[in-house]
């Protein structure tokens, strides 16, 4: 292309004035980039959208929220809010759809710009497959069955190269991968693993590690997260062999892989029709429209600047001087406007690599000094640490990055083991949640690592021969508002002072400003307590710190003599294993062999040590927080209900407190003495969500604005029976869900009473 | 013969002081020149308690003799002191069992059967069996118990009659059985000035209805002080309403007082002058001060509450009301007043493991407040020992512990109210009546061993003088949460904590500690 000086072009506007664009991938971030860069700067252009209606908003309501994104605000300052408003409908035609169901495009498209795409980098390989190659696919397909003859403008990305070093020019890439056999075998590989994860084997060890962890919480929920556990297994499975068939045919990721073997596909379904592929490299924040910094979610590299501002990325395993290749997304859209306005001839499909690497690079090592001077500069604070600190780097190759997160990978697992086995208390769940942090770095790292190992420590040099000859084209009155010639990109000015101040604007935003505090509970008054909302209360653990073996004690030792107490008590000390043992399997048998002991005690006797020797040490324990949230709800009108393992009479100092009181019941013979055995069935794990959803149905209460207090994950059905769950010195397992679920967790116990 | 109180200018010669700090004592080095009130030593007991007892039975004061007064198919009661009274709590026998069953044999040989033990406890918990046992005996316990020996119930509304208003028109609603009986027999141990007269039965067997009218921000501010009934608001109106009840009932009132022999010899040093200790008391003083440190919590406060006090019994006098209680502040003046010249800017007291609502029990915030800022700083007579305005510096680690069992009501008061307000003008207008007609709280008083729901305002009333009369309030070692919750501040030393108090006083404030307990009363002039 150097032979010959570029020919001048017609203005951009000018050259697609009338022409009706339809654009895919509007949600994403060039689509938005490109819808606002015709509705700004080409006023004669209509665009035609294919939105996924999502979470019950419509295409168009999708399209109306999109019009009010910060990208949109330079616009609307332009032409004022109602005439962007007005653009639905008129300039901009929403069709519902997505990829591969594409809806019926209109007969009279002049262009096509297909932006959408996976954007994961390890997706399972038929989800890569169905997003990148038969979602392209189905969009040709449906635009020739329209009827329409328009320019067909691809956009993949600079990688599809795949893993090979040095020099790589822009032209249809050079393998001989057999795209349809690969996209096959992918739709295969997911019937497979489907089917792999349902081997009895397999299924069994799914049930195993769902009752380890949940055993306590009852059968559903175990089945839920054994079901669970297959679905991931199988998504696992396919992300491995994505990641894996990627790297054996020389591509580093499933992404790369599958947008290559797209462009095989569209190559060969679009040769007849005008057809430009457009490869951009690493695409981060605009450097000047809509705004400079303007971003829309994280990409490739910001979540790493993160991190490293937060003092979180030790080191990298990069090679130091080779090149990371970045492009600003508006470098990307001018040039894809660029090449829209200049269709090549049907069957010579033109290629352009929208990258900078190949005249203006950036290596790893000046892009790290960037963002450190940057950080050192304007650090980010950590709340109540002050200005974070940002590390060094000594680049000590991949090998050494790996072996020290293995090492971290290692540590953890053992803290981790160690701390579900400590009793629990404040001080082990504080230690579990810096545990979950630090998976969570961990998990963040090795995430990263592995997927940027590859571009990092890439020698790919991207040539961009033509791009920058479609640059010089240009109408000259064009330069300034749609040029894309990145050898002008200062990079000092565009990572210290653009990008990364953008990428860290929202982190700051959240530390700055009003602190994040942990979850709290509030509770609403219902409306003239009406008696809907009820607040149900677990007792042994939450209201007052204790267990069923130890009241039993309370109740029984005031009536045995001397030697009897004794011998009472050694014999509880001895069944105590074998009850603990029931009692991680399965709470209603324990409950049920510690209640066969009451066997042949007087029934009125047991409640007159209730009110004689037990209640002064329920109230004892009682927890203050705990009366006090009770007594809250009664105040907003709420039914408090108590709900319980423990046998009815140990109920009786609390129950002045409760609307209802629903405990086991102690089966009673004719002569007044227990027989050992319940009269009902013990309430425990799924059976108290069981209770609770029949009594609300009968009587009309509304569980989802209703509270629930507990402890332990074997409560875990009853909380999720609820709106408001709270969970109150909860064991690690349950804390964990806790915060997952943004639960408030609270300390009831934490003040000692004596 | 004991010495008597006296005021110890602090010079060079003067060895660290020994300071009370709740479940702990320490020595403390008070600057030069610093004054500090020892009590008078411990006064002799009488000879013969049974005959003293003897004496005053028939020999009462403005009143026929105790066995003229009883005769068969009358309607007898005998009230008695709770267990806030005396602190700590009387090596056994107690001078209340020992009356009490004087009393009962006159009665039994005069025929009288109907006959009822009641504990003046009005708002404050109620006391378990063994700790009934503790005060009447064995003896009266397992003859009375549980039909005619009873804690008060203020909630009982049967049990209750309203029998008028004062000229001041107060409620005055007491015990029904007390009011109606032929004969209501008080008997009392009259540890500190407060005690006695016609608090006791006008206090001790009234309901809220009553009490509210002196137990309220207003009356406290204005009683200077509790230790000094002729001055003390409080006292007044419990003078006023014991009137009213004087006309319904026959009221024989016992009043006994002790002497300041507060701890067991084993801890001889606590009631001695630092610069006379023995090698033996040094010797002990350091093996309690270790030990009681090393002990875990729960065995610290253990050993702290299985204290009896060997206290000598130093009077018994008995009769009409006010000239018996004229007999009886005359015996703890002569125990516990020392004369003290003009006040001081700041004053400093240690505050030790009990107060008159945490026997067997917890000491929380709200309690050691009031017996630093209700108690101690109302041990005085004439004017406090620290001038308006000047600071007080109390020695307490605060710990932010409640007990559930008996203060329910007091942890709600400490997260809900001191949280919105510490004034406690206030606090009583926005959450009094809500906490004293909670029906928890009620119920937890009447069936549990709970501090009735008003009584932590109760506890805070008796701070207001102080808080109205002070410009600073510092705890030298104390929780700083549970501190700032109160709306004070919190020093880590004696010696930061006087230099806080710089803000308010200056930098060489004259200072005034009070060596106490063993009680002192300040007659500052």
């Amino acid at each position: 292309m150097t032979d010959s000086s570029p020919v001048t072009q017609p203005r951009i506007a000018d050259a697609l004035a009338g022409q009706k664009v339809l654009l895919t991938g509007v949600t994403g971030f060039v689509g938005e980039a490109l819808l606002e860069r015709i509705l700004h700067d080409l006023p004669d252009t209509s665009v035609v959208v294919v939105v996924r209606p999502r979470g019950g908003a419509t295409a168009e309501q999708r399209v109306q929220h999109l019009l009010t994104k910060p990208a949109f605000q330079r616009l609307r300052t332009r032409d004022g809010d109602a005439a962007v408003d007005g653009l639905i409908g008129t300039r901009i035609t929403v069709l519902e759809g997505d990829l591969p169901h594409v809806p019926e495009l209109p007969g009279d498209l002049d262009l096509v710009v297909h932006c959408a795409g996976e954007v994961s980098f390890d997706p399972p390989i038929d989800d890569g497959f169905a997003t990148n190659l038969h979602g392209s696919l189905a969009l040709l397909d449906a635009v020739r069955a329209s009827g329409s003859r328009p320019h067909y403008v691809h956009v993949s990305t600079a990688y599809v190269a795949g893993r090979r070093e040095g020099h790589v020019g822009e032209g249809r890439l050079d393998h001989r991968v057999d795209w349809r056999a690969e996209a096959n075998a992918a739709e295969r590989l997911r019937t497979q693993a489907e089917d792999a994860s349902r081997t009895p084997d397999q299924l069994a060890e799914f049930l195993r590690e769902a009752e380890r962890e949940h055993g306590r919480s009852g059968n559903l929920a175990v089945a839920d997260d054994a079901e669970r556990r297959r679905r991931e297994w199988v998504t696992k499975r396919l992300v491995d062999a994505g990641r894996e068939r990627a790297r054996t045919l020389g591509w580093t990721d499933c992404y790369t892989f599958t947008k290559a073997m797209a462009e095989r596909a569209v190559e060969e379904a679009a040769a007849d029709l005008a057809l430009t592929v457009l490869r951009p490299s690493i695409i981060e924040s605009a450097l000047e429209q809509p705004y400079a910094g303007w971003i829309e979610g994280f990409k490739m590299a910001e979540p790493l600047i993160l991190a490293y501002g937060r003092g979180e990325l030790p080191d990298f395993p990069g090679v130091p001087d080779s090149t990371i290749d970045i492009i600003p997304i508006d470098y990307v859209v001018n040039a894809t406007l660029a090449a829209a306005a200049q269709p090549p001839p049907p069957g010579e499909t033109a290629y352009f690599t929208v990258c900078s690497g190949a005249r203006n690079p950036l290596t790893f090592r000046r892009l790290y000094e960037l963002v450190r001077a940057y950080f050192t500069e304007n650090p980010l604070e950590q709340r109540d640490r002050g200005a974070v600190r940002v590390p060094q780097w000594d680049w000590p190759g991949a090998d050494r990055v790996e072996q020290l997160l293995r090492i971290g990978e290692r540590a953890h697992k053992t803290a981790d083991r160690l701390v579900t086995h400590l009793p629990r208390s404040g001080r082990t769940r504080d230690w579990a949640q810096s545990l979950d942090r630090q998976k969570r770095r961990l998990e963040f790292l090795r995430r990263y690592f592995d997927l940027y190992r590859p571009y990092a420590e890439a020698e790919l040099h991207f040539s961009d021969t033509h791009t920058l000859a479609l640059h010089q084209s240009l109408h000259p009155d064009d330069v300034a508002t749609f040029g894309f010639d990145s050898a002008d990109i200062d990079w000092t000015h565009y990572i210290a002072g653009v990008h990364t101040p953008a990428v860290t604007s929202t982190l700051r935003a959240l530390t700055g400003g009003a602190r994040r505090t942990s979850t709290k509970r509030t509770i609403e008054t219902s409306a003239n307590g009406n008696g809907r909302t009820i607040a149900v209360f677990d007792m042994d653990g939450t209201l007052l710190p204790s267990n069923v073996v130890e009241s039993y004690l309370w109740l029984r030792l005031p009536e045995l003599s001397g030697g009897a107490r004794t011998r009472e008590v050694v014999d509880v000390a001895r069944a105590l294993p074998r009850w603990l043992l029931t009692e991680r399997r399965d709470r209603g048998a324990f409950l049920r062999s510690v209640y066969r002991r009451y066997e042949g005690a007087d029934y009125e006797q047991l409640m007159r040590i209730v009110d004689e020797h037990v209640t002064d040490i329920v109230l004892g324990r009682l927890s203050a927080a705990a009366t006090r949230a009770i007594r809250e709800h009664r105040a907003a009108g709420h039914l408090t209900v108590l709900v319980t393992g423990a046998v009815t009479p140990l109920t009786r100092p609390v129950a002045p407190l409760f609307d209802e009181v629903v405990a086991a019941e102690l089966a009673v013979g004719n002569d007044g003495r227990c027989t050992g055995f319940l009269a009902t069935p013990p309430l425990v794990g799924e059976s108290r969500a069981a209770w609770l959803r029949h009594r609300a149905a009968q009587e009309g209460w509304d569980l989802s604005g209703s509270y629930a207090y507990a402890d332990s994950a074997s409560d875990l059905p009853m909380l999720r029976a609820v709106g408001n769950a709270v969970a109150v010195d909860p064991d690690i397992s349950l804390s964990r869900i806790a915060r997952r679920h943004r639960w408030p967790i609270e300390d009831w116990h934490a003040v000692v009473s004596a | 013969m004991s010495r008597p109180g006296f005021v110890l200018d602090v010079d060079e010669r003067t060895p660290p002081l020994l300071v009370h700090s709740g479940e702990s004592f320490r020595l403390e080095e008070f600057p030069l020149g610093a004054r500090v009130v020892y009590p008078p030593e411990s006064l002799p007991g009488v000879p013969d308690v049974d005959e003293a007892i003897e004496q005053a039975l028939l020999n009462p004061i403005d009143s026929e003799p105790l066995p003229s007064l009883l005769r068969a198919g009358m309607r007898l009661t005998i009230a008695f002191d709770d267990l806030s009274l005396p602190l700590p709590p009387m090596r056994k026998p107690d001078i209340r069992q020992r009356i009490i069953e004087h009393v009962l044999e006159y009665a039994a040989a005069a025929g009288v059967d109907d006959v009822q033990l009641i504990a003046a406890n009005a708002l404050h918990r109620r006391m378990t069996p063994d700790e009934l046992k503790a005060i009447v005996g064995e003896r009266v316990f397992r003859s009375f118990f549980p039909d005619n020996l009873v804690n008060f119930d203020a909630e009982d509304r049967a049990n209750l009659v309203h029998l008028g208003v004062t000229d001041k028109d107060e409620d005055v609603e007491i015990s029904k059985r007390a009011a109606e009986s032929d004969l209501l027999v008080y008997v009392n141990v009259n540890l500190v000035a407060m005690d006695g007269g016609w608090k006791s039965t006008a206090i001790g067997l009234a309901s809220y209805n009553s009490l509210r009218h002196h137990h309220n921000s207003q009356t406290m501010v204005q009683s200077r002080s509790f230790m000094d009934h002729k001055h003390s608001q409080l006292h007044s109106s419990a003078w006023r309403m014991g009137r009213v009840l004087g006309e319904h009932v026959n009221v024989f009132q016992i009043e006994t007082t002790l002497n300041n022999d507060a701890f067991p010899s084993q801890y001889g040093f606590l009631t001695k002058r630092e610069w006379e200790w023995s090698l033996r008391d040094q010797a002990l003083f350091l093996g309690a001060k270790r030990g009681i440190d090393i002990l875990p919590g729960k065995q610290r406060r253990k050993l702290f509450q299985s204290m009896e006090a060997p206290y000598q019994v130093t009077g018994v006098s008995a009769g009409a009301v006010e000239p018996v209680h004229d007999q009886t502040l005359a015996r703890v003046h002569r125990q516990q007043l020392v004369e003290v010249d003009g006040q001081s800017d700041v004053v400093v007291f240690g505050l030790p493991y009990l107060c008159p609502y945490n026997v067997n029990s917890v000491m929380n915030p709200i309690l050691a407040a009031c017996l630093g800022l209700g108690y101690f700083f109302n041990m005085y007579v004439g004017q406090p020992l620290v001038r308006k305005g000047g600071a007080v510096i109390l020695h307490h680690p605060v710990p932010w512990e409640f007990s559930t069992l008996h203060h329910p009501s007091y942890v709600d008061f400490f997260e809900e109210v001191l949280s919105v307000s510490t004034d406690p003008k206030v606090i009583e207008q926005k959450f009094e009546e809500q906490y004293a007609t909670d029906p928890w709280y009620v119920h937890l008083y009447r069936t549990s061993y709970a501090y009735h729901g008003v009584h932590p305002f109760y506890m805070w009333y008796w701070c207001a003088h102080a808080l109205d009369h002070v410009g600073d309030v510092i705890w030298v070692g104390g929780d700083r949460r549970a501190v700032a919750r109160m709306g004070m501040r919190s020093a880590s030393t004696f010696a930061d904590a006087l230099e806080m108090a710089s803000d308010t006083v200056g930098r060489a404030p004259s200072i005034t500690y009070m060596h106490s307990p063993p009680h002192a009363l300040a007659h500052v002039k």
